[in-house]
């Protein structure tokens, strides 16, 4: 069985790696924004959906180390690649390139946000004793004007990041057909920027208006 | 010295067979006992490496760019011709094999040019089995188009690069034997001199063009396929590269040149726009096909194309031959647009260009109709100029392109020195005095892939090869005649550049050895190179060391190569009083100014045989005989 | 035809362990119908007069179709034209005025060997690893035995195109080289020949390629955008898809 570390550990198969994590980190995405875009329904429905949630008690827990572990090789595979490449091309050229492809070549800078994101997330709503119910809890946490921008520059982060994404992990997999590739693209590219708006809605709303969550 | 052509006997047809069977074999298990030196890794030099690293031998092969995938076998453009019939129109190997003689004007030995287009269909089988994708037609077989005024359709194609696609087939099938380790690569090296010992060839000596080292390589046998000479014009259609450097090295120790006056020009290139130009782009010759060829009938008339009335244009290629009309041979086209020029007709910046144009074509046929057929041909003419096609006519004017002659070879492609043997444009064997379009990858890679892995091995079966190593004195002696020849160059410390000077030579050959020669100008000629040669020794200026990369000493080294061979190049053009092919002796025309050949006198391949520093030449002819066609004059009318 | 006057920035380095800097020349009058190589013959012909070094920069047909020339203009690879070798760029793209920062190709596995001109060895040998078919001279069938729709054989062609230059890993920030290697696996894979050796070839070349140190695939996109021939990252894809099906799927390993 040598030969699956052989093919892991080669230049295409760390991308593979990085492209299935990705789809499945995706994949949280949508169900974590279907969830929370309940929030749009008010108040009691977001509740009930956070106790749902919970009520699913040991699956939650499974499902949770699930995901760190789908990060973790995500963010173990991204780092490694990000110093791998550096190393492949130690010179930089004295003019920079004028076009350039901003969404790709910021992976690695919005992953690392993402990741600060997630450690302030966690800490908001996971690894908190809670008093209040999930929904006065997001709403009084996100009041904050430093923690709601500090969430609308990650989030946009998250956008740029799933923009090349999406599309990137269908170019990694060889996923790869002149009748579908602009669709791929375009698809890719709604769904970063529909994923990403809704997201950034929330701390939005809750900062310019008083009734949202109330 | 004896020319000894060597070609079986028996009947034409048979004459390969025969000699294959004949040939004694070498065992399998003693080929690897066999070293063989190639330089060069074109179409000729990568396939023969190929083959003879396939069949067992050990190869060294060598060549001047920093990749053997960059021959300049690459830039070839129109295609392959192969007697495969598959138009069903009529084509067959002996009407290859006769259009090809014909085209040659009748110079080029039968036996040869048969065996090269019985070859013909071999080549591309093979090249289709590497994976070389070949234009299909809708049902998936190999299309066809017809090329060069050949009145068949014989010419397989890859777009325009059908010579990229073919040499990197032969390039990656030698690339699998560098892997096997039966082939050694030695790029970025120069081959300076060839080693004769006992009167055969058994090694080279190089120059490392990254470090500068000297280096000396032994072997049983030495390949040249180091292409032709055409840049010894300064301007031509070839790479930067291409040199007569190798061939002429040998040619010092012994081995013949044949025919060093054939040299082909082809009618449709791109201008020359400045004194800074440093090469010449060819534009396909399937141009033709729909461009009308025409100059103002008045002289000097500058007024731009557009603006000359149809009553003031002469369509002088449709006059003068009015059957042919602008689709006559290279020759004929090239040697009308310099007329033309000469007359003071020639069109552009400089006076020396001739318009193709293409307004009646869009007219009959719509212009998206001219850009599917010509649309990367315009867009490369654009790139270059900066005027598209289809709203002015192009501009076009002749340029060098290819050589006929080079070094002598026998029926096996061996030189006149034992165990040297020499392939591709190198060789002067199959196209005579003119080489037909699309025939020159053909020749490189019959030679390459199936004559010279035949032929070696009967050299090996029939020669006692006493084991030989670079410590033998005559590999010391070339080295350090090569190293005293860079030194020389490097200490000479004048004024002016290699360049300065290749181009002094190249417009030298080019106004009294191109397109038309006559006995006074090539006389003169020679005297002037004599002056040029001593200039160049006297004023030439190259920077640097000998110790590492350095091109302008490279380049020093091959322009003082070209002077030294323009020489013969026009001793060969004075010594031929006939006009045939490409050779336009002024003195033999007909009565309409076209070429005259005259067979009693002249039916032999020129070889010159050097005979020491400062020596004029020694001319030995070896007859051409022809049993199996008849001897006609060609006619365009 | 104008002449136009430029600065040029050139990188100037004697060998691959010396430390290498630019150093500024003005070009004197240049006429734009030059190409950009001919504008450095120019140039070089004043250094050698003056005792100057010329700059080595490596070049041979002239024609975009070798691959041998190759530098980066102003940060770009074979400088802004699209789908344009730098010796078929020609000097009416630029303005009288410009200042031109000419660099050579860099990346880790392009070693550099004298001021604009690198090592692309390293692309030999991944050829050399499986960048062909298995057949010896003699002895194959006949060319037309097996039908290859036109489409194929032109997609095929779209590949086999590429001329090697390098100017992908140059533009990559990654230095990688997949355009290269998806250029030569995607050729072979579309073809009928290629299919005996496809798993083996894609596994052995993809292994050659990142000994030799080039980087990850970032599916940025630069290499494309800088590639003369127009190369599409589409065979990346097939490439990715390839390996995976030599991995997965074949017995090789
Ligand atoms: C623009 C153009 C278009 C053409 N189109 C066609 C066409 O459509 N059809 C056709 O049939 N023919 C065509 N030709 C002609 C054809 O391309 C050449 O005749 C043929 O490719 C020559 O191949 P070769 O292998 O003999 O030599 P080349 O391809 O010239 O190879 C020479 C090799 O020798 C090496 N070398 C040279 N000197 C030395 C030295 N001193 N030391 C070490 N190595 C050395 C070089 O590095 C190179 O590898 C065309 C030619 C040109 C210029
Ligand atoms: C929910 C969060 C995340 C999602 C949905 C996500 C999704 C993706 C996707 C789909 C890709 C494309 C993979 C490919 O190119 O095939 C990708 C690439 C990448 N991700 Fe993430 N990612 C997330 C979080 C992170 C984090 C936290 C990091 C932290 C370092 C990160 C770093 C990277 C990097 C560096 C790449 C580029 C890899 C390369 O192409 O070289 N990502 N991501
Ligand atoms: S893919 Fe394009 S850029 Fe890369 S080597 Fe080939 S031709 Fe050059
Ligand atoms: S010199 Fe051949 S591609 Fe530019």
């Amino acid at each position: 069985m040598s030969w699956i570390l052989t093919v892991l550990s080669s230049s295409i198969g760390k991308k593979y790696i990085m492209a299935v994590s990705g789809a499945c980190l995706s994949f949280f995405l949508l169900a974590h924004l279907i969830g929370n875009s309940v929030s749009f329904w008010g108040k009691e429905a977001y509740n009930s959906y956070a106790s749902h949630l919970h009520s699913l008690g040991f699956l939650i827990y499974i499902l949770e180390i699930l995901l760190l572990l789908l990060f973790l090789v995500h963010i173990v595979m991204g780092i490694t690649l990000f110093i791998e490449n550096l190393s492949a091309r130690p010179n930089r050229y004295a003019v920079k390139e004028k076009e350039r492809n901003w969404s790709a070549s910021t992976m690695p800078y919005t992953g690392i946000l993402i990741l600060l994101f997630l450690v302030v997330h966690l800490v908001n709503f996971h690894f908190i004793t809670k008093t209040v119910s999930t929904a006065e809890l997001v709403k009084t946490t996100l009041s904050n004007p430093l923690i709601a921008s500090f969430y609308l520059l990650s989030l946009s982060g998250l956008t740029l990041h799933a923009s090349h994404g999406f599309w990137s992990l269908f170019q990694s997999l060889g996923i790869n057909h002149q009748k579908y590739n602009k669709l791929l693209q375009l698809g890719g590219l709604a769904m970063a920027v529909i994923i990403g708006t809704t997201f950034i809605l929330i701390p939005l709303l809750i900062v310019t208006t008083d009734s949202f969550l109330q | 010295m004896q020319l000894d052509h060597r070609i079986p006997s028996g009947p034409l047809t048979e004459k390969w067979d025969r000699f294959r069977f004949e040939t004694k074999l070498i065992n399998p298990a003693n080929k690897r006992k066999f070293e063989i030196i190639v330089v060069g890794a074109g179409l000729a030099g990568a396939s023969a490496s190929a083959t003879l690293g396939e069949l067992g031998y050990n190869v060294k092969t060598f060549c001047i760019q920093d990749s053997p995938r960059r021959g300049h076998s690459i830039a070839a453009q129109g295609g392959i011709n192969a007697a495969k019939n598959c138009q069903n129109d009529g084509d067959s190997i002996w009407r290859l094999f006769y259009d090809t003689i014909k085209g040659g004007d009748f110079r080029a030995r039968e036996a040869n040019v048969y065996r090269l287009a019985q070859i013909s269909n071999q080549i591309i089988d093979q090249c289709v089995a590497q994976g070389v994708p070949f234009a299909r037609e809708y049902g998936g077989l190999l299309a066809n188009r017809s090329f060069g005024g050949a009145q068949v359709s014989r010419t397989f194609y890859a777009r325009g690069q059908t010579g990229q696609q073919l040499l990197l087939g032969a390039y990656s099938a030698m690339m699998r034997q560098v892997k096997t380790g039966k082939v050694t690569l030695h790029p970025r090296s120069e081959m300076m001199d060839l080693v004769v010992i006992n009167g055969q060839a058994r090694g080279i000596v190089t120059r490392n063009l990254i470090t500068g080292a000297i280096d000396s390589h032994a072997a049983d046998a030495v390949v040249l396929a180091t292409g032709g000479y055409g840049n010894a014009y300064y301007l031509s259609t070839n790479a930067m590269a291409s040199n007569v450097t190798a061939t002429w090295r040998a040619y010092k120790r012994g081995a013949a040149f044949a025919n060093p006056c054939f040299v082909q020009i082809h009618p449709t290139c791109i201008p020359v726009h400045g004194t800074y130009q440093s090469k010449l782009t060819l534009m396909s010759e399937s141009l033709r096909n729909d461009g009308r060829v025409w100059v103002p009938t008045r002289s000097g008339d500058k007024r731009p194309p557009t603006e000359i009335p149809e009553a003031e244009r002469d369509y002088y290629l449709e006059k003068k031959y009015p059957s042919f009309g602008n689709l006559v041979p290279r020759d004929v086209a090239s040697r009308n647009a310099k007329e033309q020029c000469d007359q003071g007709k020639g069109v552009g910046d400089t006076g020396l260009a001739v318009y193709l144009d293409f307004a009646d074509a869009i007219n009959r046929l719509g212009e998206a109709a001219i850009r599917q057929k010509y649309g990367n041909l315009f867009d490369m003419y654009e790139k270059i100029t900066g005027q598209d096609p289809v709203k002015e006519p192009m501009t076009i004017y002749p340029a060098v392109h290819y050589t006929m002659g080079g070094l002598w070879v026998d029926y096996h492609l061996m030189s006149t020195v034992p165990g040297l043997f020499v392939l591709g444009e190198a060789n002067f064997s199959d196209h005579g005095a003119n080489r037909l379009g699309a025939s020159a990858l053909m020749q490189g890679l019959a030679d390459g892939y199936f004559v010279l892995p035949a032929t070696i091995s009967s050299h090996f079966a029939k020669s006692a090869l006493v084991p030989i190593t670079t410590s033998h004195p005559a590999f010391t002696e070339a080295i350090d005649t090569t190293k005293g020849r860079i030194q020389r160059l490097l200490s000479i410390n004048g004024k002016r550049t290699p360049d300065d000077f290749h181009r002094e030579l190249g417009l030298l050959l080019w106004d009294h050895c191109g397109m038309a020669r006559n006995e006074a100008g090539l006389k003169l000629a020679l005297d002037r190179l004599s002056e040029l040669r001593e200039k160049f020794w006297h004023n030439l200026k190259v920077t640097g060391s000998g110790a590492d990369l350095n091109q302008t000493l490279e380049r020093a080294g091959r322009v003082a190569d070209f002077i030294e061979f323009a020489e013969v190049m026009i001793l060969d053009a004075l010594s031929r009083q006939e006009s045939c092919g490409c050779h336009f002796r002024e003195e033999s025309q007909t009565a309409e100014h076209e070429a005259k050949r005259i067979d009693d006198t002249y039916s032999h391949v020129s070889a010159w045989q050097y005979q020491g520093e400062d020596q004029t030449p020694t001319l030995h002819k070896e007859p051409l005989v022809f049993e199996n066609i008849q001897l006609s004059q060609r006619s365009y009318k | 035809m104008n002449i136009i006057h430029l600065t040029l920035k050139i990188w100037r380095q004697t060998g691959p362990e010396s430390k290498g800097s630019f150093k500024t020349y003005e070009s004197g009058p240049i006429t734009t119908a030059m190409s950009f190589l001919e504008m450095l013959d120019v140039l070089n012909e004043r250094l050698i007069l003056s005792g100057e070094e010329p700059v080595a920069f490596d070049h041979d047909c002239r024609e975009g179709i070798c691959g041998m020339c190759g530098s980066v203009i102003n940060g770009t690879p074979h400088g802004p034209e699209k789908k344009t070798t730098l010796c078929q760029l020609h000097m009416r793209h630029f303005k009288d005025g410009d200042t031109l920062v000419i660099e050579p190709f860099r990346s880790r596995a392009f070693k550099l060997v004298k001021d604009l001109i690198v090592d692309r060895s390293p692309f030999d040998a991944i050829i050399a690893e499986g960048g062909y078919v298995s057949v010896n001279t003699g002895g194959t069938p006949d060319a037309n035995a097996i039908p290859i729709p036109t489409f194929t054989a032109e997609q095929a062609l779209d590949a086999a195109e590429c001329i090697g230059c390098g100017a992908c890993v140059a533009a990559c920030p990654n230095g990688s080289a997949m355009l290269f290697v998806g250029a030569k696996i995607s050729h072979l894979a579309l073809l009928p020949q290629g299919q005996p050796e496809r798993s083996k070839r894609a596994l052995a070349m993809v292994k050659k390629m990142d000994e030799l140190g080039f980087g990850n695939c970032g599916n940025e996109k630069y290499c494309e955008k800088a590639c003369p021939k127009g190369i599409s990252i589409s065979n990346i894809a097939r490439l990715n898809r390839e390996f995976m099906k030599a991995a997965f799927c074949s017995v090789e390993e």
